[in-house]
């Protein structure tokens, strides 16, 4: 059933880190979506290196500059009813509060959500995809009513299963992450790695490299923040299509501002047309249309996902709308 | 004096109902003090408490484990098979392909003449059966079955019916396989139908197919002692499998015993056994240990059944006074590879749920590469029902007719469809549109979604659709045993099986409502071959109309008896006896009364037995039971994103025989309207594998509770039927979800003016047809 590893439970980041270079090594920490992966044999596994009792990775601090460090191991339940989360940036805990069902945001944790594997139904079935090794994308010309409308470069059309990371993406966070050589900051925006780079991985985690924390900025004056999600069922879902925004105000004129959109392509999607469509004005009706408009006009929809586009048009137009109002 | 009388049973203070003289039927039920009371289930701890023993929970300890390695391919013959490497693998006590000896048999599959194999060499669809395997721990076993080597010979497929019947695209195997059969029916006269029309509308329709997906997946353990076979199977007939067993592995009925007193839910998909029941029946023949074979979540996807796509064309002409003048519905149906039922049921309720005269049907079955369907939770009728409600309501609409008045003008009171139009027994379906619509305020709500504000994009919108299911009258054979001891407790010996519909606490009531003995000293023993009588398969929503009246004849049974030894020891004519809180009391001399568990008599012999028997149905009559939904939605237009806000269900199935369990049904029933309407849909991938990507539960979206309104209302409409049977109940699970996703539509159409025909309603269809419809506005 699970292919036959060696397992360690590690009692510091360094002992992980040392553990898990070499291939066939995997990371378990809520291990909702490792098991999974492993029962269906989308990869296998010589080693498990669970970290699950590295207590330095958990909870959530506010850093001396006033943003936030959330550890690795922190759950998505305690994101989404983290007090101080809700109070800074509204938009991640609403992110975390509809991520899976009550139970697997209980496992599950930011550093894994980060991590998690791709949803495509061929990569997780029985199929010898692109991305498992195989020689082609079965959802270019498949069933693709779920997959991507941006950034598959028409190689691989996943779409990235996360709610946090879009959300992160805007407040502009980056990813601590601990390996062989020490650590480094990597901007979340720079974390995830598009088909036409590597069609085989997700992220840019090198041999050995473990998340170990994320670190959110201060948030500045007169930031808005909302994640809003469309999906099929109201629960234990992943996103149809998600946009997350944090836009900062001056007056009733955004100043700054990041739109990520997620379930339309292989990594979190950031809009910058759109964004440059609303930085330096009021936000009027007008000029959400416009913004919504302009998010979807480089969109390349496939045979079965052209409702995306018209779905991403509308939730941007509407929270726009509602991000203007306060 | 205390102990002795809480030593006996009784429910309270009220007199049983009088014994009618041998040979007669019991007067239908005046009052009742049970029957009718929501009861919670009388094995309601052992199923909470995990004492309940499941299917999975059986073992043994030299128990075997058992997997099936199914085809990988929808279309493909096996050219060879080399176990060797698999056998030899840790664990591993047997491997079972289609040349072991003893397992060339014959499979019930209908193909043309031919007789499919339970091995059979050319694998018409994903998941057929190729090899079983055995090992000490289900891991070994799926470890070894994966590394089976099998020659596959890969042929191209067919995934979509609708494209089945093209000459250009693939058949099943020789192009004139592609069509299983056709049925016609007609009455009347079409053209002249049409040509009375003030209006005539047509519209094409669309179901997809839905799987059943019980909590509890499909299984058996086999184990075998000498010539003699025991199952533990999870099924909704134990003695249907016992007669499957016996008849393809071509042993007697004696030597096969199948237990399946707990299940976790079939919807129709355990209804038969599966290939995967003789699988489990021959390794532990090979081993001779006991095997247990649970089918994986996934495999459940493929090989259990489903309620088939279906592809409707429904043609209505109606008058502007409301009368229907014509109906001519056509569907293309699949049951995948064999002929399997894709087009069963499908046009009842256009044939026989209004008054038509003039009725056209036409139903064709093809053949596509995927696994059969089966029976699912009123079968075809859900499909039937999205059809020809939603076209009832764009009739109402075009002649400016309430929905429920159309409807309430058109109620036949007898069947048309069948030959004599017999009438129905009773038809409660006028109460059901009226009383359901007064609950939910039809026409208030109809009139404040008339007057919303145009400009919110969140719009609401009500609907409602009706029904009948064809059956749900039961019938017999039934033999129920029942035992009354001597301290006043008895034991219920029934052969069918609880889907967990609630059968066995009814049957304890319905003793209980006779002997007046507390349902929870009533144990119930049902659905095992060895020590329960003949019973037909738990399916049809027949089961308690079907058993009920049985077990009032068997407890009607245990009075006679009880009487008349009461009769002798007290010296008393037995007619001039009554029973009333445990005591057996002569109407002339109260002072004589006995306890029940001081008869002396009843001390010697310890039981009395009492046997009752399912008797006919009425003579040229039908029992059908009828409904009418109502639901309110909202709708995002901007989105397509449907949230249901409230649900009426009224129902007419007969007597209600408990509250609690009844509500439940209702609010079952209408979660899986719901996942019919809005979430649940197979994905085959058409393009280049015709193997099925929806195979877990997250890709197989059931509606989560979220998706479930959590106002449910459930309105029994009791007509009061004294002529189905001596009961009155009438069948209920499957009425409940059938006209659910037709009032959805009709609820989103009354919001957007969008006419959703095919299912399921979600952000994918909506948002674009909502596009559209502002493109064309």
């Amino acid at each position: 059933m699970l292919p036959n590893f060696s397992y360690i439970r590690v009692k510091s980041l360094q002992e992980a880190v040392e553990a898990s270079q070499g291939g066939g090594t995997h990371i378990l920490a809520g291990g909702t979506d490792l098991l999974g992966c492993l029962r269906d044999q989308i990869f296998s596994a010589d080693q498990i290196v669970s970290i699950t009792r590295l207590s330095a990775l958990k909870g959530i601090s506010q850093t001396s500059d006033g943003g936030l460090r959330i550890g690795a191991l922190t759950t998505i339940t305690e994101i989404a009813e983290s007090p101080v989360i809700k109070q800074l940036f509204p938009g991640l805990a609403r992110a975390a509060s509809e991520v899976a069902s009550p139970a697997l945001r209980n496992r599950g944790t930011v550093g894994g959500n980060l991590c998690q594997k791709p949803r495509c139904w061929y990569y997780r079935g029985e199929f010898r995809c692109l991305r498992k090794g195989g020689d082609t994308c079965y959802a270019l010309g498949g069933e693709n009513q779920y997959h991507g409308i941006f950034g598959s470069d028409y190689k691989c059309c996943i779409v990235h299963p996360s709610d946090i990371a879009p959300m992160l993406m805007a407040l502009g966070a980056s990813v601590k992450v601990t390996g062989p050589r020490g650590s480094r900051n990597v901007p979340i925006e720079n974390f995830f790695v598009l088909p036409k780079d590597d069609v085989r991985r997700e992220t840019v985690l090198g041999s050995g490299e473990i998340v170990e924390e994320i670190l959110v900025p201060k948030p500045p004056d007169g930031l808005r923040t909302s994640y809003r999600k469309v999906r099929v069922r109201l629960a234990w879902d992943f996103a149809v299509v998600g946009l997350a925004l944090a836009l900062v105000f001056k007056g009733d004129k955004v100043e700054l501002g990041s739109m990520v959109l997620g379930g339309t392509a292989p990594i979190p999607w950031r809009s910058k047309s759109a964004e440059h469509v609303i930085i330096g004005h009021r936000l009027d009706a007008k000029i959400s249309l416009k913004a919504a408009e302009t998010s979807v006009k480089d969109a390349q929809p496939l045979e079965h996902n052209a409702y995306k586009v018209s779905l991403l048009r509308a939730i941007v137009e509407e929270e726009l709308n509602k991000l203007a109002q306060g | 004096m205390k102990d002795q009388d809480e030593s006996l049973y009784y429910v309270g203070d009220f007199p049983v109902p009088e014994s009618p003289e041998p040979g007669q039927e019991p007067k239908p039920w005046g009052k009742t003090r049970v029957i009718g009371k929501p009861i919670p289930r009388v094995d309601a701890y052992e199923r909470v408490s995990g004492a309940a023993v499941y299917t999975s929970d059986v073992t043994f300890s030299d128990i075997l484990y058992g997997v099936v390695l199914g085809s990988p391919y929808a279309n493909a013959k096996v050219r060879s098979i080399d176990v060797a490497s698999a056998l030899k693998m840790p664990g591993v006590h047997a491997i079972l392909t289609g040349s072991t000896k003893g397992a060339d048999l014959v499979w019930p599959y209908v193909w043309g003449k031919d007789k499919a194999k339970l091995f059979d060499p050319h694998c018409r669809y994903e998941g057929d059966l190729i090899a079983g395997v055995c090992a000490e721990t289900p891991y070994q076993a799926w470890d070894s079955a994966r590394a089976i080597k099998v020659d596959y010979e890969v042929l191209p497929f067919v995934s979509d019916e609708r494209k089945a019947l093209d000459p250009k695209s693939k058949a099943v195997e020789a192009p004139d396989k592609r069509v299983a059969k056709t049925e016609k029916y007609e009455r009347g006269n079409l053209e002249k139908g049409f040509a009375e029309a003030d209006i005539v509308l047509e519209t094409e329709y669309r179901t997809e197919c839905q799987i059943q997906t019980p909590i509890e997946p499909h299984g058996c353990v086999a184990k075998w002692d000498g010539d003699h076979l025991t199952l533990w199977h999870s099924t909704q007939g134990v003695f249907y499998i016992q007669q499957q067993v016996a008849e393809v592995l071509g042993i007697p009925l004696s030597k096969v015993r199948v237990i399946g007193r707990y299940m976790g839910g079939g919807f129709g998909s355990k209804l038969e056994a599966g290939k995967y029941t003789i699988v489990a029946a021959l390794l532990a023949k090979m081993t001779g240990r006991p095997v247990k074979l649970l089918l994986s979540r996934e495999e459940t996807f493929l090989v259990t059944g489903n309620r088939p796509p279906s592809n409707m064309k429904l043609k209505a002409g109606v008058k502007k006074d409301g009368t229907l003048t014509a109906l001519h519905f056509t569907v293309l149906g699949t049951g995948g590879a064999y002929e399997s039922g894709g087009i069963s049921l499908t046009d009842w309720l256009v044939r026989d749920l209004y008054t038509c005269p003039n009725v056209m049907c036409e139903s064709t079955e093809v053949l596509i590469n995927a696994g059969l369907t089966c029976p699912f939770r009123a079968p075809g009728h859900p499909q039937g029902a999205w059809a020809l409600e939603q076209m009832m309501d764009s009739l109402s609409e075009k002649i400016g007719m309430d929905p429920v008045e159309f409807r309430l003008k058109n109620i036949p009171s007898f069947s048309q469809a069948r030959q004599g139009n017999p009438p129905y027994t009773t038809t409660g379906l006028k109460e059901c549109l009226e009383q359901g619509a007064k609950a939910f305020g039809w026409e208030e709500a109809r009139k404040k979604t008339a007057q919303q504000d145009k400009d919110n994009p969140v719009r609401s919108g009500v609907g409602m659709g009706a029904c009948l299911w064809f059956v749900g009258g039961g019938g017999p054979p039934s033999t129920i045993v029942l035992k009354l001891f001597a301290d006043g407790s008895a034991n219920l010996n029934m052969g069918a099986s609880d889907l967990g519909t609630g059968t066995k606490t009814i049957m304890a009531m319905v003793v209980s409502e006779e002997l007046g003995i507390k349902p929870d000293k009533i144990q119930v023993e049902n659905a095992d071959t060895g020590s329960t009588q003949f019973a037909t398969r738990s399916g049809g929503s027949k089961t308690i109309p079907t058993e009920s009246p049985a077990v009032r004849a068997a407890a009607i049974d245990v009075k006679r008896q009880l009487f008349q030894i009461a009769a002798e020891e007290l010296k008393v004519p037995a007619s001039n006896l009554a029973l009333q809180n445990g005591e057996i009391i002569p109407n002339a001399d109260q002072s004589k009364k006995v306890k029940l568990n001081k008869l002396e008599a009843l001390k010697k012999r310890g039981v009395i037995i009492g046997i009752g028997y399912r008797g006919p149905n009425p003579e040229k009559k039908w029992v059908n039971p009828f409904a009418a939904q109502f639901c309110e939605v909202k709708v995002d237009t901007r989105t397509g994103e449907v949230r249901i806000v409230r649900f009426f269900a009224a129902h007419d199935s007969g007597r209600v025989m408990n509250r609690l369990t009844y509500d439940n049904q209702v609010i079952g029933g209408i979660t899986m309207g719901i996942g019919l309407a809005m979430t649940e849909m197979r994905v085959l991938d058409h393009n280049e594998t015709g193997k099925v990507v929806s195979r877990n539960w997250h890709d197989y979206k059931l509606p989560t509770a979220l998706d479930v309104p959590w106002e449910i209302v459930s309105i029994a409409i009791d007509p009061n039927d004294t002529e189905a049977n001596t009961t009155g109940a009438k069948g209920l699970g499957e009425p409940v979800t059938i006209p659910t996703a037709a009032a959805i539509a009709n609820a989103v159409y009354n919001a957007t003016g969008i006419r959703i025909t095919n299912t399921p309603i979600n952000p994918l269809q909506l948002s674009r047809l909502m596009a559209e419809h502002k493109t064309r506005r």
